[in-house]
């Protein structure tokens, strides 16, 4: 009697045990089981997609840049995918942590949303990525360039986060290259202000300058929202270096190069800045100092993007009516035409029109792109999610009035 | 006799044995707590002195550069230490913080850049610096005092018997209000100030090199402030201002009409904030809506160093904030090895808050408040 009760309460735990598994196993919604959950669109009903950048700030170009090169893709796929109309979700990430965890968080709430795309900025991406994919939702980041958001390593709350962006791993290297060998620079200093972007993009600079003989005579840091740079400065006279390397943003970039000429000692330094400064905000910011400030960036010129991305600037125009406002809205394009195709991809439609996408298959859809024509080059995805390559370009501001900003004449590539 | 003898050697032990055994009873009322403070002193000591000799063995720095580090140190000192007399004030007639002071100077810098813009464009900027200066300033202090006053009357005065936390929280709503406002009404991008010719100047000062904006910034910063304590030690408004921070009570049965002291004390607090938003303009050439939000923070604490409530407190918390974050960093982690020590500059000066505090906690300055009071 004692053994079969214990036989019962086994089966019984068995079965406990069993319901919660299911809870953990793959859901079937319709004629699709995924894994980490289906979403079910009805028939007529909109597909959910969401985005977050930089909507608010000093650095709002970046964003604002990003958002347009997305919604142009979304007119240029008639605002349909799968046969849906598509309602997009933009969050402000203000591209910080607190800005990309809000924001992902507001997206993540919304079960509908089957794919993210951006952010802006790797600080944001950083807490937002893992947000949204323990909500099962993937990312498609459009100018998170941190190399440690796609490294092999990377934590599993990053396993849905993929960018049409390159990895600073290259840009970084290229930066440094051009130092050594365009510059003749054989000393360097660095300027990182805490964010992944940049701290992680000066380490690689550094390392990679370091190999080719140079020396790295200061590694500094700077709060975003300090505002003198005096001191900073003044320490990295001390040491002497040819080049001050500093990609970071738009308020503490433009402090330094507005007090960079205030230095004794610094007088044949050359301040460089990196992409995020590719933007009528910093002319704004900078003032009279920002003509002939030279930055790094991916080259934007024509001939070094994608076939189709003349098309996209002139519709650009036409839709904004002025010429893109940073460097990235291509990425950001490629970004939502990627997702755009692995929902038509993965998407299963059942005898009542009703619409079904798992969302790891849409993931796996996503991080499998391979051989798209995209407007800022190819798009071709590893399995980590790096999917696009870096063209290393050098840009110097010509005119200080935010109105003459434009990509290619203020400011002008002068290499290569 | 001989009972004699031993009840005097008995009581002659006694003696001897008494402060050795209050010495062991103080020692076992040490705590945990006191024990991480005195480590905490000591190493901070330890640091600084050592920082110090290292560096300065070193020689990484030209006296030059400790000029130029002193000079940058003093001109955020003396924007922070006008902002810091508009705490101090309020809080010596209110006990009050009122954490909107620094978006009120965001408030000033926002007017003194539309004016000096046009200014600019007009080309009085550079034609008559003197005037164009003054009305900037004018138009400032007038833009920060009125917003002050409207704060006052809206945010404090119907809080101004209540004892809970709730103008505390109105405070930081009103300073949230304020960068929302301003961030709605002109945007959230970052506009430059005028960079007029004459301000690119430098000037020879004990054989130092030094950019012109340095001193005329510090120099408006003393002549203001020095303007500040006159009016508080020597009008009639003033003597009120400090009755009222005595014993309001008391005050008002003297005969002060304690309501026009605090609007009066509000307008000084404004017209500094004024005078330090534009002062912030010279200097740093940014402005935008979340500006005022850490330099205020910064005020704040420098009034606090110097001794809350106490207006000469809040100049040298301000000067000596200014300059430990400016200095500190080369001066006290050089010698120790630290790499990019900048990026520690904060922690360094609220660290030397801390410290100030633990070992005065009345600030440089202050007095110790009566329980009543304080």
């Amino acid at each position: 009697m004692k053994s079969t009760l214990t036989m019962k309460a086994l089966v019984v735990a068995a079965g406990f045990a069993a319901g919660a598994m299911s809870g953990l196993s793959a859901e079937t919604v319709g004629p699709v089981t995924d894994p980490l959950g289906v979403v079910k669109i009805p028939k007529g009903a909109p597909i959910h997609i969401g985005g977050y950048w930089t909507l608010s700030g000093p650095d709002v170009n970046l964003g604002l840049d990003q958002k347009r090169g997305a919604e142009i893709a979304m007119d240029d796929a008639g605002n349909m995918v799968a046969g849906h109309p598509i309602k997009f979700y933009a969050e402000d990430s203000q591209c910080n942590a607190e800005g990309g965890q809000t924001a992902a968080t507001k997206l993540a709430s919304n079960q509908n949303i089957v794919v993210v795309v951006g952010p802006d900025c790797s600080s944001a991406g950083t807490p937002g990525g893992p947000i949204l994919w323990k909500a099962g939702i993937p990312s498609v980041a459009t100018s998170t360039t941190a190399p440690s958001l796609t490294a092999a390593d990377r934590p599993e709350g990053l396993h849905g986060y993929m960018r049409t962006i390159y990895n600073d791993l290259a840009a970084g290297a290229s930066d440094a290259e051009y130092f050594w060998n365009q510059m003749e620079c054989r000393s360097l200093a660095t300027i990182h202000d805490g964010s992944p972007y940049a701290e992680q993009l000066v380490r690689v600079a550094e390392n990679r300058f370091k190999e080719l003989g140079g020396s790295v005579t200061a590694a500094e840091a700077v709060a975003p929202t300090d505002v003198d740079m005096r001191p900073v400065l003044t320490r990295i006279a001390t040491t002497g270096p040819c080049v001050v390397y500093f990609p970071i943003f738009v308020a503490a970039a433009a402090q330094i190069v507005r007090q960079f000429p205030e230095i004794k000692g610094l007088e044949n330094t050359t301040p460089i800045g990196g992409s995020a400064l590719m933007a009528p905000g910093f002319l704004e910011a900078a003032g009279d100092a920002a003509v002939d400030f030279v930055f790094t960036n991916p080259d934007t010129s024509p001939d070094a993007m994608g076939n189709r991305y003349p098309e996209l600037v002139e519709k650009y125009k036409e839709k904004y009516g002025e010429a893109p406002i940073q460097a990235f809205h291509q990425n950001a394009y490629d970004g939502m035409a990627v997702a755009l195709m692995g929902i038509e991809k993965v998407a299963v439609k059942d005898d009542d029109g009703n619409t079904y996408i798992g969302r790891q298959t849409l993931r796996d859809a996503l991080f499998a792109t391979s051989g798209f024509e995209g407007m800022g080059g190819p798009i071709n995805c590893n399995e980590h999610g790096d999917c696009a390559g870096f063209k290393f370009a050098a840009y110097k501001f010509t005119n200080s009035d935010p109105e003459t900003f434009e990509i290619g004449t203020n400011p002008v590539k002068i290499h290569p | 006799m001989r009972r004699l003898q031993a009840y005097c050697e008995s009581v002659c032990v006694t003696a001897q044995a008494a402060p050795a055994r209050q010495r062991l009873k103080s020692l076992k009322r040490l705590t945990f707590v006191d024990v991480v403070l005195w480590g905490l002193r000591a190493l901070v000591i330890v640091v600084v002195v050592g920082g110090t000799i290292g560096t300065l063995i070193k020689g990484t720095y030209t006296t030059a550069q400790w000029v130029d580090f002193f000079m940058f140190g003093l001109t955020i000192g003396g924007v922070y230490a006008l902002i810091a007399l508009g705490y101090t004030m309020v809080y010596g007639i209110l006990r009050l913080i009122n954490f909107a002071h620094g978006d009120i100077t965001m408030a000033g810098a926002f007017s003194a850049y539309f004016l000096a813009s046009s200014l600019d464009r007009a080309g009085t900027l550079d034609a008559f610096p003197l005037l164009a200066m003054l009305a900037i300033m004018v138009l400032a202090m007038g833009v920060c005092a009125v917003i002050a006053l409207i704060v006052e009357r809206i945010c404090y005065r119907p809080f101004r018997h209540v004892k809970t936390l709730a103008p505390l929280i109105c405070a930081i709503g009103a300073s949230f209000f304020l960068q929302h406002a301003f961030r709605g009404m002109y945007g959230s991008t970052i506009r430059s100030y005028p960079d007029p010719e004459w301000m690119k100047g430098t000037v020879d000062l004990l054989g130092f090199e030094i950019p012109l904006v340095q001193p005329i910034v510090i120099a408006t910063a003393l002549g203001s402030m020095l303007f500040l304590y006159l009016i508080v030690q020597k009008t009639r408004m003033g003597t009120a201002m400090r009755a009222v921070s005595e014993d309001r009570d008391a005050a008002a049965l003297m005969g002060i009409d304690v309501n026009k002291v605090i609007i009066f004390t509000f307008i000084l607090g404004g017209c500094m904030a004024g005078i330090g938003g534009v002062l912030y303009c010279f200097v740093y050439k940014q402005i935008y809506y979340f500006m005022g939000f850490f330099p205020g923070i910064k005020a704040f604490c420098a009034a606090v160093l110097g001794g809350i409530g106490n207006i000469p407190g809040a100049m040298v918390g301000g000067f000596f904030l200014g300059v430990v974050e400016s200095v500190g960093p080369a001066l006290f982690l050089d010698g120790i090895g630290i790499t990019a020590p900048y990026q520690l500059r904060d922690l360094i000066a609220f660290t030397m808050l801390v410290m100030i505090l633990i070992f005065r906690p009345q600030g440089i300055l202050g007095e110790r408040l009566a329980a009543r009071r304080a």
